[in-house]
């Protein structure tokens, strides 16, 4: 009797799709998350082949702390020093000063979009997310090329700014901490624009208005009444964009080397060539900061209140006159988003067909690195044709088109069915559990994520390749496509699918015939955001790619590296073209877009 | 009974077939004593595409004529030591052109490499360039400056980079990301380099070295070196940097082989060695450093015949021409001449530092000297 009780509790439990999926995403993230954690975890107790094992004078794949007290305490030649404490503190400051950077520019411009008469709204936030849809380091490289001079750095040659304008700016201007700061600041700044926009956007005017009616000045409401509403979203970008600024690696390459500045994650790559144990260690340590941000949001935001800035009786708010101030604010903003945004692009194109560097004369010029059939004439390196010809740069756009197009299916659709179980089971532990678990991968850098995913597949035979880098890319794009899959099931009302439901229609009918097509524009941007920022992934892919010629962004690093700078440059172009095609293509045909996805 | 004798019967014909497949050393072994065609004749019975990985781009060229050549469908890949040595472990590589030398004793000890050098060329090459592993070529790094202006850095001894009046104007690729240039800086701690060293600086400063904390000339001259360095992130960087026409009394450590490029302005450009060769002088101690590429067939090959086949055709002068139609370039083989308008290697040997790797292996605790000064 009990038994049989028990056995229709367990089926009535099971019969419930929402719980069904559920329970499948614990098992499935709990594997794809915590147990590649914990084969880094044994990787940092490992002795490997090679120096390492030299050094630690031990027999290769013995377990040792060796690596812990080396990274840790080791004084002479202020070893620890150099390679741990003095990146980590760079690590602190360059992202703490990135996310105040990202607040304040994304902040303020959210705030002139929305609650005041600028002009040119509609380009400022068309263009703003621009620099988002671009790779990170396209900043840094144009920051480079565009302020380099004779009076700083390697004291070689000028850049645009030198050359053509005959103004020298100073060191710490264009490299070290402050450009790597201000250039991620600006790369994430549309997360600020999006999370504070959308709340200020939908905020209640009643309050507003209730302390206008009461004759409060302006400044005392924004003071009094605004900021302290779109705290949450500011935090939470904080924390957003210090977890994407702390694993940042490119930008620190190019903006930092040259002046021996180094943060954590460059430090990490090189120790991953030859000591592979310390390396872990820093993943471990960087995984560690993303799991203290994953609490201080929790208990900061009172476990995820924000759905609750949307309520039913929102009126339509006035909005600040900004009077004689409007164009200069407007003109000077249109400014500053054609340098972040449209200037890059005209500096890339100038760079890949300049034959010798700094000199930007037009008998300086040809397009052969881009349609070119024998390049050795100039530079006698890298690939004999131009990119468009080079059967390598299609293969690798195809593999990345590929592969975007896989993880962005993967990860948008498992998003959706997170979206549904949670939003079915709210309140239940195994909910919160799942949703926690999704969300955890966003906060794992995404160079560390790419080293543990290696640690798990050395010993697996059969995972790597495409395999390997479309699983990485899956998960760690979940985050984006289960939040805007949670927040979209969560306006759906119930009595919609129970409709549904009562005539008999099977759960995935309800599905695709019902749900999907109320929140379609939702859940294309689920669909949308793991695409665009898959194309331009480099540090994720970037240690498990089968070779560097693989993928777009990861042969554009090698290219760089080597210094082929106008191949470099034409791939990098090629990059953001592709990448902002697919973004407007599926824009204007869905109507999804990154605002949605990000923002919620 | 019957059914169970069948199924392990076969489970052993099957292990004799993995383990016959996975011998890839005794192949090697076979593979030293063959012939050209010998050789030629195993490779064409191996199937599925050959595929050859290297720290050296030109590997493209070389395996695309040797691709026509014998109609074996070749794929090339340009990859980077530790790339190479990841990849070794995940995916199927059948020959490998690897450059740190140090980290290769391991791979060769750990059995995951081996050494083979072919029949046609054995006798040709110096016993100590075919031991441990064969070596395909040397590439150096020189001392190049900008001629331009009147503080031109034509120097005559090393110990002129380390004045304090050069600070910012030495560019070098950081060691800690390149291997070859934290080896050569390694074995200037050793004892020969130290003494060579020593004797430089008494003829620069007409008195003896004062080494205070440092343990000999070499770590003197490494620390002072890195003082005034400048990093660029890679050779080809450097040498177009250095050779601007604003970048008047700079000077370089980088590869010869990248002034090939027209993106260089090579007018603008010093060779110290070739200057010193012209006019009779010496650079004291040294002029730059030199390291060998060298070439190796993977324990996981699964082409190992193709693969030794590829080597052969590597040390032959078709093989070496993607490389020898530049200077900069130095096959192992005797018999096949630099470019001309080059030094040849006699005169590279006696006036660079070369790496030794058990050296370096039992010197690992210099690179944290090293890193330091790195920072």
């Amino acid at each position: 009797m009990n038994i049989s009780r028990m056995k229709g509790k367990v089926r009535a439990w099971f019969s419930k799709p929402a719980n069904v999926i559920l329970l499948v995403f614990l098992i499935l993230l709990t594997v794809l998350t915590l147990y590649p954690l914990i084969t880094m975890l044994l990787e940092t107790v490992t002795v490997h082949l090679g120096r390492e094992a030299r050094l630690a004078k031990l027999p290769v794949g013995s377990k040792t702390l060796f690596h812990f007290a080396r990274l840790f305490a080791t004084s002479e030649n202020k070893y620890s020093w150099i390679t741990f404490y003095q990146p980590l503190l760079n690590t602190l400051a360059v992202s703490v000063s990135a996310s105040a950077i990202a607040i304040l520019f994304g902040g303020t411009v959210a705030f002139l979009v929305t609650r005041t008469n600028l002009k040119y709204k509609k380009f400022v936030s068309a263009v703003f997310t621009f620099p988002y849809i671009m790779p990170s380091w396209t900043l840094a490289l144009f920051w480079e090329t565009f302020f380099k001079n004779v009076m700083i750095g390697p004291k070689t040659s000028n850049g645009i700014m030198a050359s053509v304008f005959g103004i020298y700016m100073p060191e710490w201007f264009v490299y070290g901490g402050f450009p790597i700061a201000l250039v991620l600041g600006l790369h994430y700044a549309p997360f600020a624009y999006i999370l504070i926009g959308g709340i200020l956007r939908n905020m209640d005017a009643n309050l507003e208005e209730a302390a206008t009616i009461l004759k409060t000045s302006r400044m005392r409401i924004i003071r009094k009444i605004t900021l302290p509403i779109v705290r949450p979203a500011m935090l939470s970008t904080f924390l957003l964009v210090f977890a994407s600024s702390m694993s940042a690696y490119s930008v620190p390459v190019f903006l930092g080397s040259p002046v021996r500045y180094y943060v954590l994650s460059t430090t990490m790559k090189s120790l991953m060539d030859s000591y592979k144990g310390q390396a872990y260690i820093v993943v471990a340590v960087m995984i560690l900061f993303g799991v203290g941000i994953l609490l201080l949001n929790q208990a900061v935001t009172n476990s995820r209140k924000q759905f609750t800035t949307v309520t039913g009786k929102s009126g339509q708010i006035s909005k600040i006159n900004l009077g004689k101030a409007n164009r200069p604010i407007a003109l000077l903003l249109v400014l500053i988003l054609l340098l972040v945004a449209v200037v890059p692009l005209i500096t890339f194109a100038l760079e890949s067909v300049i034959i010798k560097a700094g000199d930007y004369s037009l008998s300086n010029m040809t397009l052969d690195f881009w349609i070119g059939k024998d390049t050795t004439q100039w530079l006698d390196q890298g690939d004999s044709t131009g990119i468009l010809l080079n059967p390598k740069v299609w293969s690798a756009l195809g593999n990345s088109l590929g592969l975007a197009v896989t993880c962005s299916v993967v990860a948008g659709t498992c998003g959706i069915l997170v979206g549904y179980g949670v939003s079915k089971r709210r309140g239940s532990k195994l909910a919160s559990w799942v949703n926690n678990l999704s969300f955890f991968p966003y906060l794992m850098p995404s160079l560390a994520f790419g080293a543990i995913y290696l640690a798990m597949a050395s010993g697996i035979p059969w995972l790597g390749g495409f395999l390997l880098m479309a699983l990485a890319g899956s998960i760690k794009y979940l985050p984006f496509a289960s939040r805007s899959g949670v927040n979209a099931m969560l306006q759906l009302s119930a009595e919609i699918e129970e409709a549904a439901l009562i005539t008999g229609v099977p759960w995935w009918k309800r599905m695709i015939r019902v749900i999907f097509p109320i929140q379609k524009s939702s859940f294309l941007s689920g669909y949308l955001l793991p695409m665009v920022s898959c194309m331009r992934e480099l540090s994720l892919f970037v240690l498990i790619v089968p070779t560097s010629n693989w993928l777009l962004t990861t042969m554009l690093m090698q290219y760089s590296e080597k210094g082929w700078a106008q191949f470099g440059n034409a791939i990098n172009l090629l990059i953001i073209i592709v990448v902002l095609i697919v973004n407007f293509t599926v824009n204007k045909l869905t109507g999804a877009s990154i605002d949605k996805g990000v923002g919620g | 009974m019957r059914k169970l004798l069948s199924l392990l019967l076969a489970l052993c014909l099957m292990l004799c077939a993995v383990s016959a497949f996975a011998d890839v050393a005794a192949d090697v072994e076979a593979g030293s004593a063959m012939s050209h065609d010998e050789l030629l004749a195993k490779a064409k019975e191996e199937t599925g595409k050959f595929v050859v990985a290297g720290n050296t781009s030109r590997i493209a060229d070389a395996a695309e004529a040797f691709a026509a050549l014998y109609g074996i469908e070749t794929e090339s890949n340009n990859m980077k030591d530790q790339e190479i040595y990841e990849k070794l472990e995940s995916t199927t590589i059948d020959m490998v052109m690897i450059q740190d030398g140090a980290n290769l004793l391991d791979y060769i000890d750990a059995g995951k490499l081996y050494n083979f050098v072919p029949a046609a060329v054995k006798d040709a090459i110096p016993e100590n360039d075919q031991q441990p592993a064969l070596i395909h070529q040397f590439i150096n790094k020189l001392f190049i400056y900008n001629n331009k202006g009147d503080s031109v850095p034509a120097i005559k001894n090393v110990w002129e980079v380390t004045d304090p009046a050069m600070k910012g104007n030495v560019i070098f690729k950081n060691p800690t990301t390149e291997k070859v240039n934290m080896n050569f800086l390694v074995m200037l701690t050793s004892d020969a380099w130290a003494e060579k060293l020593a004797e430089a600086y008494k003829a620069w400063k007409g008195e003896d070295i004062e080494l205070g904390e440092y343990k000999n000339a070499g770590y003197k001259w490494i620390a002072e070196f890195l003082a005034n360095v400048t990093f660029i992130k890679s050779d080809t960087t450097i040498a177009e940097e250095v050779s601007q026409d604003t970048a008047a009394g700079k000077i370089g450590l980088f590869v010869l082989s990248k002034l090939r490029s027209s993106s260089v302005l090579t007018d603008n450009l010093t060779v110290a060695q070739y200057d010193a060769t012209a006019n009779g002088y010496t650079v004291a101690p040294f002029s730059g450093f030199m390291y060998p590429m060298y070439v190796m067939v993977p324990a996981a090959a699964k082409r190992p015949y193709t693969a030794m086949l590829f080597i052969e055709y590597l040390m032959s002068e078709e093989g070496f021409k993607p490389w020898g139609k530049n200077i900069g370039a130095y096959s192992s083989n005797p018999s096949i001449a630099p470019k001309e308008g080059d030094l040849g290697l006699d005169i590279w040997k006696a006036n660079l530092v070369i790496e030794d790797p058990n050296y370096i292996l039992d010197h690992i605790d210099v690179e944290d000297f090293i890193t330091l000064y790195c920072q």
